[in-house]
């Protein structure tokens, strides 16, 4: 009984973390399917966004959920400059030019936060942050609950602006073939620029549910980074839709493993790696049957 | 022309050898850290002839250190002999990583490796007992801590694989590797044996890495997961590469002069700010002169000539 009880409380706090992650994965594999460039310093504008928010929160005593639309506005600015300053001058390099220039803005970004902050977590207490919800037998913040749902309404805005609108339609015919868009009169570059900013402020808004959630850290950054690269690996390179059930198979496995195995709260940063590797060794065999 | 340098090389050599009886321990121990990161950059750079984007380069090292250390530790070998068997664990584990991943193109190859370098992270984080954990291992000095033989035993490496990479650029080997990194399936056409090149430059590579870790680490006296497998360590050695210029045997060690001084300097001026400036210059080298050192020094050539 105990221990499908534990099983349960795994299964609903992975779920909840999920919700964060497929935010924050789904940046990526925008920017990776629309711009083709796999950015190493997604995660640290997580990071930023979650400064950004606790200074916020600190100034004018906004809370972050409202002071979101806020920072949505900010780094999509942030990001359409990123991608007029950098970015759009690595798209037609070679593949290691473009993941050491993002590894380069990571580096910058991180240290500048660094010495300009300093490297004890920041941590804001909102009024809900230690209240804790029950339901059937499992336990969870309600931030993380507020964090969860405003994470699905937002997927579900992304998926709905891909799929209807013109913009959408657009941004997916770039994806799909960029010379295919150029010759039916698409602005190719515009709309990368427009998805490279919106693959950033998603990333930022996923920054802003955190900083209720945990302290902000300046290497948190690379963390993101990276399990948002096993989610998208797991989805498939450049699949939006996959987002949503690789990161929750991901957040799942990952509470999973803290909490069953001993000792595991180590571990647990080695699933993603560990499918990372299995899931890229084993898509080719897979796609040959 | 060739007499000329002939002497150049000459003298550099002779200088290489007796300037460490000339200059202070806080200088021979930086001269230490820039061979050991030259080493890194052109065994990197053995393996991106292929066209192989490997992010495991740090794997290899830390693997290296930690097998020689474990090796000291648990069977309390002779240190050459731990420092050889670093090196072919490290080429073997090369090959392993290879026949498994090597059909993987250019960028996921590049996440797998990555993902290789910090699995490897967290399984020496987590197996404490064997490892020492986030502790690590002492090891008992390179030496007894004097610097000098340290500092010959590296150059020694580098020799090595200034040797081997020479010779490869001058073999037959040169044309196959070049036209694997070109187009992959138009060399296989051509009756290059793709995976067998690909496969032993990158354990050639990772011999190396794995050598210079065992070092390395020998020389610090103590090896820890996060800094045995950094990404750092992956990273500054492509940095390197990339800033001297790819696929040649002097770019990545120029690379690796310029950036270690750079970013030692910059550590001595500024106490938490260096690390921005290194992103910086990072940013300005892809976007700037992607061909690295070497390409600017072509491009200058040129315009003299004409």
């Amino acid at each position: 009984m105990e221990y499908t009880q534990l099983i349960a409380q795994a299964v609903v706090s992975g779920l909840l973390k999920a919700g964060i992650y497929s935010l924050v994965a789904i940046g990526m594999a925008l920017s990776l399917g629309v711009v083709k460039i796999l950015n190493l310093a997604h995660g640290d504008f997580i990071m930023l966004a979650q400064y950004l928010s606790i200074f916020i929160f600190a100034q004018m005593g906004l809370d972050p959920l409202i002071a979101a639309p806020i920072v949505f506005i900010i780094f999509a600015i942030f990001g359409f400059g990123i991608f007029k300053g950098l970015i759009r001058f690595a798209i037609k390099t070679t593949e290691l030019n473009q993941l050491l220039l993002t590894f380069g803005l990571s580096i910058f970004l991180q240290n500048t936060i660094l010495m300009m902050i300093g490297a004890d977590p920041k941590t804001i207490f909102v009024s809900y942050r230690n209240v804790s919800l029950s339901f059937l037998g499992t336990e969870f913040g309600f931030g993380r609950l507020i964090a969860f749902l405003i994470a699905l309404i937002i997927l579900f805005a992304l998926f709905y602006i891909l799929k209807n609108t013109k913009f959408g339609k657009c941004t997916r015919a770039v994806s799909q073939n960029i010379e295919g868009a150029y010759l039916i009169g698409i602005e190719a570059e515009r709309i990368q620029m427009v998805a490279f900013g919106l693959s950033i402020a998603i990333a930022a808004l996923g920054g802003s549910m955190l900083s209720i959630i945990l302290s902000a850290h300046p290497t948190i950054g690379l963390e993101f980074t990276i399990k948002s690269l096993a989610i998208v690996v797991v989805a498939g390179f450049g699949n939006i839709y996959g987002v949503i059930w690789a990161s929750a198979v991901l957040g799942i496995l990952e509470s999973m493993v803290s909490t069953l195995l001993p000792g595991g709260t180590g571990l647990s940063g080695g699933v993603f790696f560990l499918l990372i590797f299995v899931f890229l060794i084993m898509a080719p065999i897979i796609r040959k049957r | 022309m060739k007499i000329f340098s002939n002497t150049f090389f000459v003298l550099i050599i002779i200088s290489l050898c007796s300037f460490p009886f000339y200059i202070n321990e806080y200088y021979l121990h930086n001269a230490i850290i820039i061979i050991c990161f030259a080493v890194l950059a052109l065994s990197w750079d053995l393996a991106a002839r292929a066209g192989i984007l490997s992010l495991a380069h740090a794997a290899f090292f830390g693997l290296g250190g930690y097998t020689s250390a474990l090796l000291m530790k648990y069977f309390s070998l002779p240190v050459p002999l731990c420092f050889t068997a670093a090196g072919i664990f490290g080429s073997l584990v090369a090959v392993l990583l290879g026949f498994v991943t090597l059909r993987l193109s250019g960028l996921h190859f590049a996440i797998g490796t990555m993902a290789f370098t910090m699995l490897l992270q967290v399984l020496a984080l987590h197996f404490k007992d064997f490892t020492g954990g986030a502790m690590g291992i002492s090891i008992p000095m390179l030496f007894d801590g004097s610097r000098i033989p340290s500092y010959f035993l590296l150059i020694a490496v580098l020799t090595v694989l200034l040797i081997c990479s020479t010779l490869l650029q001058r073999s037959s080997f040169y044309l196959a590797y070049t036209s694997i990194r070109t187009n992959e399936s138009t060399a296989a056409v051509l009756g290059v044996n793709t995976n067998f090149i690909k496969i032993s430059l990158f354990s050639l590579s990772s011999f190396f890495a794995s050598i210079t870790g065992a070092i390395y680490f020998s020389y610090t006296s103590s090896i820890i997961p996060y800094e045995a497998f950094s990404l750092d360590i992956t990273v500054s050695s492509i940095v390197m590469a990339v800033f001297g210029g790819l696929f040649s045997t002097i770019g990545p060690i120029i690379g690796a002069f310029f950036l270690k001084m750079i970013e030692e300097y910059l550590r001595g001026q500024f106490t938490s700010g260096h690390m921005i400036l290194y992103g910086l210059i990072l940013i300005f080298a892809v976007l700037v002169m992607p061909q690295g050192i070497l390409g600017v020094i072509k491009k200058w050539k040129k315009l003299f000539k004409s």
